[in-house]
C-alpha cells in the first residue's frame, strides 16, 4: 500500500486505523506530489519493484496536488490501475466530483475526532475486498 | 394528213401531167386548193379550189411558186413567192410541215393557209415538178385569235397578279392587276428584270427553289412578300404551273393573289383574342338565352370556372339568388338595344364565394342583318375600389375627428371643404366657409403670404411647418403652423391644395418660457464644477458649458460630435455611441462611464457621462440636459478596493481552509493525549488538556463559520434559482434538531413563500436566526419561535420572532458585524460570524435584514427579499 501523505500526524492516524482492521499490509509513504510520481515513474522501470494495490492520496500535497499524481498514475504502465482513495480536510464538492472523475474509487475526508478517523480502516478494507481493480 | 395526200398525189402525176381522167375529176372536185408546177415553179395546173381560195384565175405558165397573189409570213413580213415553202420543196429543200402563212387576195381580204408542197422526181432524183395543197385554216385561227383575245382580256382584268417568270427569274409577262400590286406604273417597268429583286429578302431564297421547281415541270402553291417598286411590303399567295414558251422552254406560269389585308385580318383578329384573354376584366359574350358563348381567361380567374366549364352553361350559374331577378331585366334591355354601363353588382365565383363587380353589358348584332344575337358582358373586379371607398369613409372619419384644422381649396384659394376642428379653431361654419376664399382667415398684414403660397402649390411644392398668424371669425388671432400639399387628379394636374393648420398658441408660449428659462439655465450651468451639455432631441449637442472648454481647451464653436469623439478613449468611442443612440431613440435617461483626455495632464481620466430628456407638455422630448462629471479619484479608489476585497476573500478563504489542518492535529492528538497519557494523572494536565481541546473544538467552529461567510460570495452565480422557504426551514431545523431537543424549544412556521435565492442560502438564513433564537433563550421560560412571511409590495418579509433575551437598542446595528459578540463564551457560545453571514447574504441579494427587539422579552428578526 502506498500513502501519499505529507502531515505525520495523519500517516500515524492512518497507520492506527489499518491497524485496528488487521489489515497488516507493507506500507510505504511518500511525503509530497513529487516524490510520488517519482514513486510510479520507478515502478514502470524497474519490473521487480513492488507496485501498490491500494493508494492513500492526500489531495493538498506540496509541489504536486493530489489530482496530479493521480492523473499520472492512471497513465503509468504497471500501476494505472491501482485502487485509489482520495483523503483530505477539505469536504467540498468540487474536490470530491474532481478526484471522481480522475478515477478514484474512494473519498475520505478527514475528521477532527479520533473514533472518527479511525473508520478509515474500514473504508479501506471494504474496497480490497470489493476486489475492484487491481495490480498491473 | 394532207401533207401525206399530196406526196400520195405525186404517183398519179406522170411529167407534170395528171394521167388519169377519174384522177384528175377527183382533184378538180376536192374542196382543197391543189396546184402544179414545173421544175421551174411555173404554174402547170390548179384545181376550182385553189381559184376560190385565191380569189383570182392564175395564169398557168406565167404565175411561179404559188397561186396567190401575196403571202406573209405569221407576224405579217411579206414573203416573196421564191421564197414560198413550194419554191423552196423545188430548190430541193426539205420543208418543214405544219407552217402558217397569210395570203391576201387582190380584193384585199386575207386569208391563213398552211402548204403542203411536194416534188416529182425521175427516176435519176431529178425534180421535173411539184403539186401543193393549200389548207384554208383562216377559221381556226381566227377562233385561235379570239381565244387568245380572250385570255388576254381575262388576263388584263382579273383583280389576281398573272406572270410568267424565266427559269433564271427574269419576268416575262406581268397583266396589269400584278404591275398594280409591285407599284410598277408599265409592263415596260417590269419585264426584262429580275422576280427576285421584287421579292422580300427573306423570301428571295424559298422562291427560287419554288421557281426552279415549278420550272422543271412541278405545279405548286408559295406565300410570300413582295417588296414593291414604292417599298410597299405586300404579302402575296401564288399558285403556278410550268408552260412551254414559245421559244420552247419551260416557264414558270403564276397567279398570284394580295393576301396581305387578310393576312391583316387574320392578324387583328389573333390580337383581339389576346387582347380580350389579357384583359384584366373578365370578358364573356352570351346569348340572348343568357347561354355562356366565350369565356376568357380573366373570367377563369375571376369567377373560376375554366373556359370549358363556362361555355354552354346559362350565366346564371354566377348569379348568387337573391340577384337572379336581376337577369331577365338585362336580358329585355339588351334585347332594346340598350346597353348596360358600369352596373355595380355581386357575383359568385364556383368556389360559393361573393364578388364585388362593375358590369358592362352590350348588346352583339349580326354583322349581315344587324339583328342582336346576344351580349358581351365586361365584368371587372371592383373589391378593390369597394375596400378603397370604405377606406374613403374612414379618412373622411380621421378628417372629422383631428384635432387639426384640415382645409381643402382650389387654386384660386376657394376654400372647398372644411372639417370640424377648422369650425372649432376659426368659428366658422364648413356653410360659412366652403365657397369663400382662405383670405378671409388672413389678417390684413398677412395677405401676401397667399400669393406665395400658391404659387408654390402650382409649382408642386408642399409648404411645411409654416408659421403663421390667422384670424379668428371673431376677429381674435391665432398662432398656426401650416402644412400645405398640392393636391393632384387622377392624371396628376394640380387642382388644388390640402391644408392642414394646427394651434400652435401655446407650444409657442412653451418655447418663449422654455428660451427664457435657457437663459438661466446657462448663467447657472457655467457656474457649476461638472461639465454640462444640452443636446437637440436628435443628439446634436447644441451647447457645453464653460468646464468643458477649460478641460479641452476646444475652440467655443465645436459642437455636435466632433468634439467629442476626439478626446474619448479609443475603447469607448463605439459603446458611448450605441449608448447615446439607444437612450435618444428610447427617451430614456443616458449613463455611461467612460475616459476623456485630461489636456493638461495628458492621460485618460474616468467621468461618468449622464443625461435626461427635458419633456414638454405633450411629453415629447425638445431637448436632452447631460453632464460628465470627474469620477476618475472615486473610480481608482474604487477598483483598489475591489482588488483589496478580492484579495482578502481569497486570503480569508484559503486562511480558513488551511487553518482547519493543522486545528484537526490538534483536536485529535489532545484527544488522544487524554486518552492514553493524561486519564490518570494529576487533575491539572488534565484541565490542561481540556483547554488545548476546548481552545482547539472553538477554533475549528471560527473556521467553518468564516469557511461559510466567505462562500456566501464564493458560491456561483445565484442565477434564476428559486427556493422554497418551508424546505429551507425544515432543512435548518434537522440541523439543529440537538438544539432544539435540548432546550425543549416549540418552534411554529407559517406557510412561506419561494423566493429568488440560492436554497443553501436561505438555509443558512434560517438556521443562523432560529439557532439564534434558541442559543439566546431566556433561562425563565420555554423558548418560542415563531417563523412567518408577509407580503408588501415587491417584497417578502420574513420574520424570526423569540421569547429570549431581547437586544438593547444600542446594539441593534452592531450585531451584524462580523466577530461582533454581545456575551462572553461563558454566558453563550458563538463566533460571532453567524448574523455576518446572514448580513452578507442579503447584500447579495440587494435584501435587507434587521432585528427588531424588546430587551428582555424577545426579538423578531426580518429579513426582506424581493418577490
Amino acid at each position: 500500500m502506498l500513502i501519499v501523505e505529507d502531515n505525520d500526524a495523519d500517516v500515524f492516524l492512518i497507520r492506527e486505523a489499518l491497524k485496528a482492521k488487521n489489515l497488516s499490509v507493507a506500507i510505504h509513504v511518500v511525503r509530497d506530489g513529487e516524490q510520488a510520481m517519482q514513486y510510479f515513474d520507478q515502478t514502470d522501470a524497474d519490473a521487480t519493484a513492488p507496485c501498490p494495490s491500494l493508494v492513500l492520496l492526500d489531495i493538498n500535497l506540496p509541489r504536486k496536488q493530489g489530482a496530479e499524481v493521480l492523473r499520472h498514475m492512471r497513465q503509468s504502465l504497471r500501476c494505472r490501475n491501482a485502487l485509489v482513495i482520495a483523503v483530505s480536510t477539505s469536504d467540498s464538492a468540487r474536490d470530491r466530483e474532481q478526484m471522481a472523475e480522475l478515477g478514484a474509487n474512494g473519498y475520505f475526508r478527514k475528521p477532527s475526532e479520533y473514533a472518527e478517523f479511525m473508520k478509515l480502516g474500514d473504508v479501506v478494507k471494504v474496497l480490497l475486498e470489493s476486489g475492484t481493480g487491481g495490480k498491473e | 394528213m394532207i401533207s401525206v395526200g399530196a406526196k400520195a398525189l405525186t404517183n398519179f402525176v406522170v411529167g407534170g401531167d395528171l394521167k388519169d381522167s377519174v384522177f384528175r375529176e377527183l382533184i378538180q372536185a376536192l374542196p382543197v386548193a391543189i396546184y402544179m408546177t414545173d421544175a421551174q415553179g411555173r404554174l402547170t395546173y390548179f384545181n376550182p379550189a385553189a381559184v376560190k381560195l385565191s380569189g383570182r384565175v392564175p395564169e398557168l405558165g406565167t404565175d411561179k411558186w404559188c397561186i396567190t397573189w401575196r403571202i406573209f409570213l405569221p407576224d405579217g413580213t411579206p414573203l416573196p413567192h421564191d421564197q414560198c415553202p413550194m419554191a423552196m420543196a423545188l430548190k430541193g429543200a426539205e420543208v418543214p410541215t405544219g407552217i402558217e402563212c397569210i395570203a391576201e387576195r387582190p380584193d384585199g381580204t386575207r386569208f391563213w393557209f398552211t402548204p403542203c408542197p411536194a416534188v416529182f422526181r425521175d427516176a435519176e432524183g431529178r425534180i421535173l415538178g411539184g403539186i401543193n395543197l393549200l389548207m384554208d385554216i383562216t377559221d381556226r385561227k381566227n377562233a385561235e385569235t379570239e381565244a387568245a383575245e380572250q385570255f388576254r382580256a381575262i388576263v388584263e382584268t382579273t383583280p389576281e397578279c398573272v406572270k410568267i417568270i424565266a427559269p433564271d427569274g427574269t419576268l416575262l409577262f406581268m397583266n396589269p392587276a400584278g404591275l398594280a400590286m409591285v407599284g410598277a406604273a408599265s409592263a415596260a417597268d417590269i419585264t426584262g428584270r429580275n422576280v427576285y429583286d421584287i421579292i422580300a429578302a427573306e423570301d428571295r431564297d424559298r422562291f427560287r427553289e419554288f421557281n426552279e421547281s415549278v420550272c422543271r415541270g412541278a405545279k405548286a402553291s408559295l406565300q410570300f412578300d413582295v417588296v414593291g417598286f414604292g417599298g410597299a411590303r405586300r404579302h402575296m399567295e401564288t399558285h403556278a404551273a410550268p408552260l412551254r414558251h414559245h421559244d420552247g422552254a419551260t416557264v414558270h406560269l403564276a397567279i398570284t393573289h394580295d393576301v396581305t389585308e387578310r393576312r391583316q385580318a387574320e392578324r387583328a383578329a389573333l390580337l383581339l383574342r389576346a387582347v380580350v384573354d389579357s384583359s384584366d376584366d373578365a370578358i364573356v359574350s352570351k346569348n340572348l338565352n343568357g347561354i355562356i358563348t366565350s369565356w376568357n381567361k380573366s373570367a377563369e380567374r375571376m369567377f373560376g370556372y375554366t373556359a370549358e366549364e363556362g361555355i354552354g352553361q346559362s350565366i346564371t350559374m354566377l348569379i348568387p339568388p337573391d340577384r337572379l331577378g336581376e337577369e331577365p331585366e338585362i336580358l329585355a334591355r339588351l334585347a332594346r338595344g340598350e346597353r348596360v354601363d358600369h352596373f355595380e353588382t355581386v357575383r359568385r365565383r364556383k368556389d360559393g364565394s361573393l364578388l364585388d363587380i362593375s358590369l358592362t353589358i352590350s348588346p352583339v348584332r349580326d354583322a349581315a342583318e344587324g339583328v342582336i344575337i346576344g351580349a358581351s358582358k365586361i365584368a371587372r373586379d371592383i373589391s378593390e375600389r369597394k375596400r378603397v371607398e370604405r377606406a374613403g369613409l374612414l379618412l373622411c372619419a380621421i378628417v372629422n375627428s383631428s384635432d387639426d384644422a384640415i382645409i381643402s381649396k382650389d387654386l384660386n384659394g376657394i376654400i372647398t371643404s372644411w372639417n370640424e376642428s377648422a369650425e372649432r379653431m376659426f368659428g366658422y361654419t364648413a356653410a360659412e366657409a366652403v365657397g369663400q376664399s382662405v383670405t378671409m382667415l388672413m389678417p390684413a398684414d398677412r395677405l401676401e403670404e397667399e400669393p406665395e403660397i400658391l404659387a408654390r402649390l402650382r409649382r408642386g411644392e408642399r409648404v411645411e411647418h409654416f408659421e403663421t398668424v390667422r384670424r379668428r371669425k371673431d376677429g381674435a388671432l391665432l398662432d398656426i403652423s401650416l402644412t400645405i400639399s398640392p393636391v393632384r387628379n387622377s392624371k396628376g394636374v394640380i387642382v388644388g391644395a390640402s391644408k392642414i393648420a394646427r394651434d400652435i398658441g401655446e407650444s409657442k408660449r412653451t418655447r418663449a418660457a422654455l428660451v427664457a428659462s435657457e437663459a438661466r439655465f446657462r448663467q447657472l450651468a457655467d457656474t457649476m464644477p461638472q461639465i454640462v451639455w444640452t443636446a437637440r432631441p436628435d443628439g446634436y449637442i447644441d451647447y457645453y458649458n464653460e468646464r468643458w472648454y477649460e478641460y479641452t481647451g476646444f475652440n467655443r464653436n465645436v459642437f455636435g460630435h466632433a468634439g467629442w469623439e476626439a478626446i474619448l478613449h479609443p475603447e469607448d468611442v463605439e459603446r458611448r455611441h450605441e449608448t447615446w443612440c439607444a437612450a435618444i431613440n428610447a427617451g430614456q435617461p443616458y449613463n455611461i462611464e467612460y475616459r476623456l483626455k485630461d489636456k493638461n495632464l495628458n492621460r485618460w481620466r474616468w467621468f461618468v457621462g449622464r443625461a435626461v430628456p427635458v419633456r414638454d407638455t405633450e411629453d415629447k422630448v425638445v431637448k436632452w440636459f447631460g453632464t460628465c462629471t470627474d469620477i476618475d479619484e472615486q473610480k481608482r479608489a474604487q477598483e483598489k478596493l475591489r482588488r483589496a476585497n478580492d484579495d482578502l476573500e481569497q486570503f480569508a478563504f484559503s486562511a480558513s481552509h488551511d487553518l482547519q489542518e493543522p486545528l484537526r492535529t490538534v483536536k485529535i492528538y489532545s484527544e488522544l493525549l487524554a486518552s492514553r497519557h493524561v486519564d490518570g494523572a494529576s487533575g491539572e494536565a488534565r484541565q490542561f488538556v481540556t483547554f488545548v481541546r476546548d481552545g482547539a473544538t472553538r477554533m475549528e467552529m471560527l473556521v467553518r463559520d468564516l469557511l461559510a461567510f466567505t462562500q456566501v460570495i464564493k458560491m456561483d452565480d445565484p442565477g434564476d434559482e428559486i427556493a422554497d422557504a418551508n424546505d429551507a426551514v425544515k432543512e435548518a431545523l434537522a440541523n439543529l434538531a440537538g438544539a432544539i431537543a435540548e432546550s425543549r424549544a416549540e418552534i411554529s412556521t407559517d406557510p412561506l413563500p419561494a423566493v429568488r435565492v440560492h436554497g443553501m442560502h436561505l438555509q443558512q438564513l434560517f438556521q443562523n436566526l432560529i439557532g439564534n433564537a434558541i442559543k439566546y433563550r431566556s433561562p425563565q421560560r420555554q423558548p418560542i419561535v415563531h417563523v412567518s412571511a408577509e407580503r408588501r409590495n415587491a417584497h417578502w418579509i420574513f420574520t424570526v420572532s423569540d421569547n429570549g433575551i431581547g437586544i438593547a437598542p444600542e446594539y441593534k446595528e452592531n450585531i451584524f458585524g462580523l466577530f461582533k459578540r454581545l456575551h462572553n463564551s461563558n454566558e453563550y457560545s458563538g463566533t460571532g460570524i453567524g448574523l455576518a453571514i446572514c448580513q452578507r447574504i442579503m447584500d447579495r441579494y440587494h435584501g435587507r435584514i434587521w432585528v427588531e427587539s424588546e430587551p428582555g422579552y424577545g426579538s423578531d428578526f426580518r429579513f426582506r427579499l424581493p418577490v
